[in-house]
């Protein structure tokens, strides 16, 4: 037997790949399961969210503060008008069993209107000052309860919460950001972000219901044509945003989307206006708010 | 603002440990080769008895330890390799350095003490912490002999 020593073989217990290589592989399949996981995770929490029967949402929400009532006789007049008409486009859709739409008043400057959890709708008095008739104003109206009629508010809240505890396994700063967002907007009750395919769900809702309400959908068109010339119109100085146009994203025109709805059902673009109820035609004329 | 931070001090300890790390293998290695060639007349076998040709020996234990550590590079690499299993290659290059030096040192032991063969040569490893960035010792040890006068 003859005994010798070899060099050892290299390239076999260790291989010689680039640590880079399997880095990359390895991080970038990891990073492509987690964006895929936070995609299913949000779409599915948007999905079943709405599921849910409302009266946990109702649960959730019953302590939180919602928008104290103005404390002037105008104000409360000119609520309980808004309220009178959110009740009669409410009954012309089919809302969750247990809700109720509750609506706000806001005396504030931004041209804004939001729908968030419980089944509350909010004003903003900006607003007002921007619309002409009832029509106008029942299509702000109706978008906004036809976000509650679809549980918009849960699948937001859903989303951004899943959203939330998915990342926290990878980081627990991001979970919390990204939970902490929606939890902030949804503990204050204030506006939720909806997707665009959420906004355009709401936008054919509120022309069905202003359609069966006035006979046509005039009001609509003026909204939309109104917001679409102060949009292009920017920078003019104006104190009071079109708050309303920043959190209601739609790329595409929404007036010419409102008239194409109509021409294929037949309906009326055009017809006799509505005047705002008295105490929202004093608001109105009374002028923007105090903030 | 704090997950930004979070992430910039990551890609940090990950940029150092892959340079570091890189940049000391290579050396290791290019020393682990050298000190090979100039061991190469200590033998070191695995069987347990010397072969019948040699002479009566006078025999001792003769042993090399090294304590080695991951880097953070590889660590990460090593964590993600675990939800998908495979070679871990980082691993792999780092334990066998961690062999051939201690069979280095188990060879200069024996030569400083006037041994060229050594046999039933064993390896042992332990870790010796397992948190974040785990190391882990490697012992080689052997009986040396050297030929008694006559």
């Amino acid at each position: 037997m003859r005994l010798e020593n070899r060099a050892p073989a290299e390239g076999i217990n260790a291989s010689d790949e680039h640590p880079l290589r399997e880095f990359a592989w390895l991080a970038g399949g990891a990073l492509a399961a987690l964006v895929a996981t936070v995609v299913a995770v949000s779409l599915g929490a948007q999905w079943l969210a709405p599921k849910l029967p409302y009266r946990y949402e109702a649960r959730l929400v019953r302590d939180l503060p919602a928008q104290p009532p103005p404390t002037d006789a105008r104000g409360r007049e000119a609520l309980a008008e808004l309220q009178a008409l959110a009740d009669r486009l409410a009954a012309r859709m089919v809302l969750p069993e247990g809700m109720r739409v509750t609506v706000g008043l806001r005396d504030e400057r931004v041209a804004n209107a939001y729908a968030t959890l419980g089944g509350h709708a909010v004003v903003f008095r900006g607003l007002l000052s921007r619309l002409d008739s009832e029509d106008a104003l029942a299509t702000v109206m109706a978008h906004e309860i036809a976000h509650l009629a679809h549980r918009h508010p849960a699948a937001a809240l859903g989303r951004g919460v899943a959203i939330g505890i998915v990342l926290s396994v990878v980081s627990a700063e991001s979970g919390r950001g990204a939970a902490g967002a929606v939890l902030g907007q949804a503990g204050t009750l204030a506006a939720l972000s909806f997707n665009r395919d959420q906004e355009r769900e709401a936008d054919r809702e509120a022309l069905r219901v202003v359609a069966a309400e006035y006979g046509h959908v005039g009001g609509a068109v003026d909204l939309f044509d109104a917001f679409e010339a102060m949009q292009r119109a920017r920078g003019d100085g104006a104190a009071t945003r079109v708050e309303w146009l920043r959190t209601h994203p739609l790329s595409e025109r929404r007036a010419q989307a409102a008239r194409e709805w109509a021409a294929a059902r037949g309906v009326p673009v055009d017809g006799a206006r509505r005047p705002l109820p008295p105490a929202l035609a004093a608001m109105r004329a009374a002028g923007p708010a105090r903030r | 603002m704090g997950a930004l931070l979070e992430l910039g001090w990551f890609l940090t300890l990950l940029a150092v440990g892959y340079g570091a790390g890189r940049i000391l293998e290579r050396r290791h290695y290019a020393s682990i080769r050298r000190r090979e060639r100039e061991l190469a007349d200590v033998l070191a076998f695995t069987m347990r008895f010397p072969p019948k040709t040699t002479r009566a020996q006078h025999a001792f234990l003769v042993s090399g330890t090294v304590v080695v550590s991951s880097d953070y590079f590889k660590t990460f690499v090593a964590g993600l390799r675990r939800l998908v299993g495979g070679r871990f290659r980082g691993y792999e290059s780092l334990l066998e350095r961690a062999r051939r030096e201690a069979l280095l040192r188990l060879k200069q032991q024996a030569r400083e003490r006037g041994s060229a063969l050594v046999v039933c040569v064993r390896f042992e490893s332990t870790a010796i912490t397992r948190g974040r960035v785990p190391s882990i010792e490697v012992v080689a040890y052997g009986t040396a002999l050297v030929p008694q006068p006559r």
